[in-house]
């Protein structure tokens, strides 16, 4: 009874840890300085499923914006950050909808 | 009395023309920062209310939001180094200046408001950043204060741009 119960547990436990290991991809965590208006990486290349976090280490509130990656962080303060995990594949060249000068590009590919 | 019209004049277009960075201490920069956006604040809550054009009326507000951030980081690092902003001619002629252009855009209206102010945010933007490269940046003393003109410089820099565009865009209205 008592091992029938420690073999249960042990292979709900060992279960959970090969879900979490197998062959899927571990998504990744990237990150996009904003400083001296300008977004870097201008160009970052990341896997379906991973997370971008943008942080404002300017002065001033910008934000990061993509009319067709469909994300838009909205104001970012300064020293704050924003984050967006994102899911569709391709080519999505953002801005900062404040200042037309800043330009960037998110690659996301399998 | 030609002279001194003409001297006047020099300051208010040029306030800056007649500094060197060795004559400029930390509270006295400090002033000319706060006194430059400030400068810059008062104009973009003139042009936000009063300009009809969409694109002017964002960048107004950009300048607003910008400028206002810019001069909440200088006050809080003044008051962190204890510096008290010293009142000094620089900072006065930007004062006047700034009333002076308040005072012409007043006059006009559309069109004419939206080419005045763009044109003046264009030299505005010109003049502080020669300002931060040849006076301000090197007569900065204190470390603190010199890193925060040099992370500032780059909001300038693209704001001069953005205005630019907005110069040839308004430019083509009327």
């Amino acid at each position: 009874m008592r091992t029938a119960t420690l073999v249960a547990a042990l292979s709900v436990v060992l279960g959970s840890m090969s879900a979490v290991t197998g062959d899927q991809p571990k998504s990744k965590t990237h990150t996009v300085t904003i400083e001296g208006m300008r977004f870097q990486p201008e160009v970052l290349t990341v896997a379906p499923g991973d997370t971008v976090v943008w942080v404002n280490k300017d002065l001033v509130p910008h934000t990061a914006t993509s009319k067709a990656g469909g994300f838009d962080s909205k104001d970012i303060q300064a020293d704050k950050s924003w984050r967006y995990t994102i899911k569709t594949t391709g080519d999505f060249a953002y801005i900062c909808t404040f200042h037309p000068t800043m330009k960037a590009m998110l690659r996301v590919k399998e | 009395m030609k002279v001194s019209v003409l001297v006047v004049a020099g300051l208010l277009l040029f306030p800056f023309s007649n500094v060197t960075a060795q004559e400029v201490n930390d509270a006295q920069i400090a002033s000319i920062v706060v006194t430059a956006n400030q400068v810059d604040i008062d104009a973009g809550k003139l042009a936000k209310s009063r300009s009809t054009n969409d694109e002017v009326k964002a960048f107004a507000e950009l300048m607003i939001t910008d400028h206002t951030s810019v001069n909440k980081s200088a006050t809080d690092l003044v008051a962190k180094l204890k510096v008290s902003p010293q009142n000094n001619p620089t900072s006065q002629s930007l004062q006047a200046g700034g009333e002076k252009n308040l005072a012409h855009l007043r006059t006009l209206k559309g069109a004419a408001f939206d080419k005045a102010y763009v044109d003046h945010e264009v030299e505005y933007h010109q003049q502080v950043i020669d300002a931060l490269d040849k006076i301000l940046i090197p007569g900065a003393t204190n470390g603190e204060l010199k890193a925060l003109l040099i992370k500032v410089r780059p909001a300038f820099v693209a704001h001069l741009e953005h205005a630019k565009r907005l110069q040839s865009s308004t430019g083509k209205e009327g």
